[in-house]
């Protein structure tokens, strides 16, 4: 080397400073990082003492430091400019030498004292497109030599790059923005959404004195045995919201009929279980993200063996969703007082659900439904169904379960495949 | 990259600080720290010894110009020692090596910044 042109070798380190610049404006750091190392690029490359870098805020018009070296207290030097100021900084265009260039301290509102604060002595404004972003300001060269054209032509290029990529990140915040604003309208739909079914799930169990709160626990139910037979949470979601609004054709019968404590004549019994196509019909026009959730209201009476109602499905023609529904739903009836009989003690239901395995109940359904209840006993589940339950009947729940009156419950022998078709997606 | 520039040596008079590896980003600013904490102290005279750093970039140098400047305001003296040859020619370009006299090596750095009046 000793034998090159110095002016070659400077070139050659310029173009490897302008290379090591690309790198860092274009790597995945900290914003705030990569303007420091530009900023400190910039004054190694010419040697110089002090420098800083302001960015331009569009909405309250001022100048406010980003990057700075070799100044102190440099945070206090915010500046407002005036949008004339912001117009003839663009048409500036390229790097200032500003000793003794009282005009261009003038023009961004600098008095002397911040300029000698700064020990500023070129200032290159950062614009894009006649698009304002900032400012740098860089000191005296150690030697204090001056700055020559090609140093300025130099500065130029590479303002440009730090401009560009100021440009990229102001664009960047902006969608950040706007991302967090749709974010947060879409929480707020969501709440609305979810305690409008709340709001339909507790006006649908307000028609019956005996069924209050039978839609939230049919909806916690599901949801506990569709997470036992690992379900996605989207699914989970879905079943939930099913859950809730299952007996919604309920609000078109008769109150004296759902709440009459002697048997129903045979209209009354036409009557009451209309509501699971009611119900289909109600919620078959709802444009729901789950797109079983009407089928399941319709099909919430279906039983395995085809005995159901109102289509008569049997076997894996029932969605695995309608399974669980009816599991849950028939669950919390046994549980709860009716107004045709009490509730049935937990020793009873239990040889309900078992003697209606495959009958009624879908065998792997029932299995998962006692594997839950099992591991919320035996504590290794969070509870979700035990707390739904009446004190007198978890206590006798948790006794069946101790005693082994469910761990004796294998329809097959052998483990089951999980159920095959029960996406309600 | 020197990460921690915990590495330096106290002689009476004097401070020797050594850098490693590279020189080349704003962990840099480290180095400045460790002289300042010298400064602070009294100490006037500062050797850096580059003999283990392969690379200064940009970055390195407004660091060590950053130095350059502390001390020339305290009236003390900076040398440097044990550059490679690849920083001794930037050092060159950017016109360095008129202000800060480099030697081959950290003795004789030492031997000749105590001989420096201040």
């Amino acid at each position: 080397m000793q034998n090159t042109d110095p002016r070659l070798e400077r070139l050659l380190f310029n173009l490897d400073a302008l290379a090591e610049l690309g790198e860092e404006l274009t790597s995945q750091k900290d914003f705030n990082r990569v303007i420091k190392s530009s900023l400190y690029m910039i004054i190694g490359t010419f040697s110089a003492s002090k420098g800083a870098m302001f960015q331009f805020d569009h909405e309250q018009k001022i100048v406010h430091p980003i990057a700075s070296k070799g100044i102190v207290n440099i945070n206090d030097m915010t500046m407002k400019l005036k949008e004339e100021t912001v117009e003839e900084i663009i048409s500036l265009k390229t790097p200032i030498d500003i000793k003794n260039n009282d005009k261009v301290a003038l023009l961004i509102g600098m008095g002397k004292a911040d300029l000698e604060k700064l020990k500023a002595r070129i200032l290159i404004p950062l614009v894009v497109r006649e698009d304002f972003l900032g400012l740098i300001f860089i000191g005296e060269k150690f030697s204090r030599e001056a700055y020559t054209k090609d140093d300025i032509r130099l500065l130029s290029v590479i303002a440009h790059n730090i401009a560009v990529t100021l440009h990229s990140y102001s664009l960047l915040k902006k969608l950040m923005h706007k991302y967090d604003e749709n974010k947060k309208l879409y929480e707020n739909l969501s709440h609305i959404y979810y305690d409008t079914i709340h709001a339909f799930a507790t006006a649908i169990d307000a028609k019956d004195a005996y069924t209050k709160g039978h839609s939230h626990r049919v909806s916690a139910y599901c949801a506990a045995i569709a997470s036992e037979m690992t379900w996605s949470h989207k699914e989970l979601e879905g079943i939930r919201i099913a859950g809730l609004l299952h007996d919604i054709g309920k609000i078109a019968i008769d109150k004296s009929i759902i709440n009459k404590d002697n048997p129903l004549t045979k209209n009354e019994f036409i009557e009451l279980n209309s509501h699971p196509v009611i119900g289909y019909e109600i919620l078959s026009r709802v444009k729901f993200p789950w797109t079983e959730i009407a089928k399941i209201s319709r099909c919430h009476h279906e039983r395995v063996d085809g005995k159901g109602y109102p289509d008569g499905l049997k076997g894996n023609k029932i969605p695995c969703g309608v399974k669980i529904m009816t599991l849950a739903d028939s669950f919390d009836a046994m549980s709860t007082d009716r107004p045709y009989r009490p509730a049935l003690s937990a020793s009873e239901v239990l040889i309900q659900l078992k003697e209606n395995c495959g009958k009624q109940f879908d065998k792997d359904v029932l299995q998962s439904f006692f594997s839950i209840i099992r591991k919320e006993v035996y504590g290794e589940n969070r509870p979700a169904i035990l707390p739904l339950l009446r004190d007198s009947f978890a206590y006798q729940l948790k006794s069946e379960v101790l005693n082994g009156s469910i761990n004796s419950f294998n329809p097959s022998k052998s483990r089951r495949k999980r159920v095959a078709n029960h996406t309600i997606v | 990259m020197n990460r921690k520039f915990k590495s330096f040596k106290e002689l009476e008079g004097c401070v020797i600080i050594y850098t490693d590896n590279y020189l080349n980003d704003i962990e840099g600013e480290e180095l400045e720290s460790t002289c300042d904490i010298f400064l602070n102290k009294g100490k006037k005279r500062v050797i850096i010894d580059f003999a283990n750093t392969e690379l200064i970039n940009s970055i390195g140098i407004s660091i060590l110009i950053g130095i350059m400047e502390k001390i020339k305001e305290i009236k003390g003296i900076l040398f440097f020692s044990g550059l490679k040859k690849i920083n001794h020619d930037i050092f060159n370009v950017l016109g360095l090596t008129k202000y800060v006299p480099i030697f081959q090596t950290e003795d004789e750095a030492v031997k000749n910044i105590m001989t420096n009046n201040l």
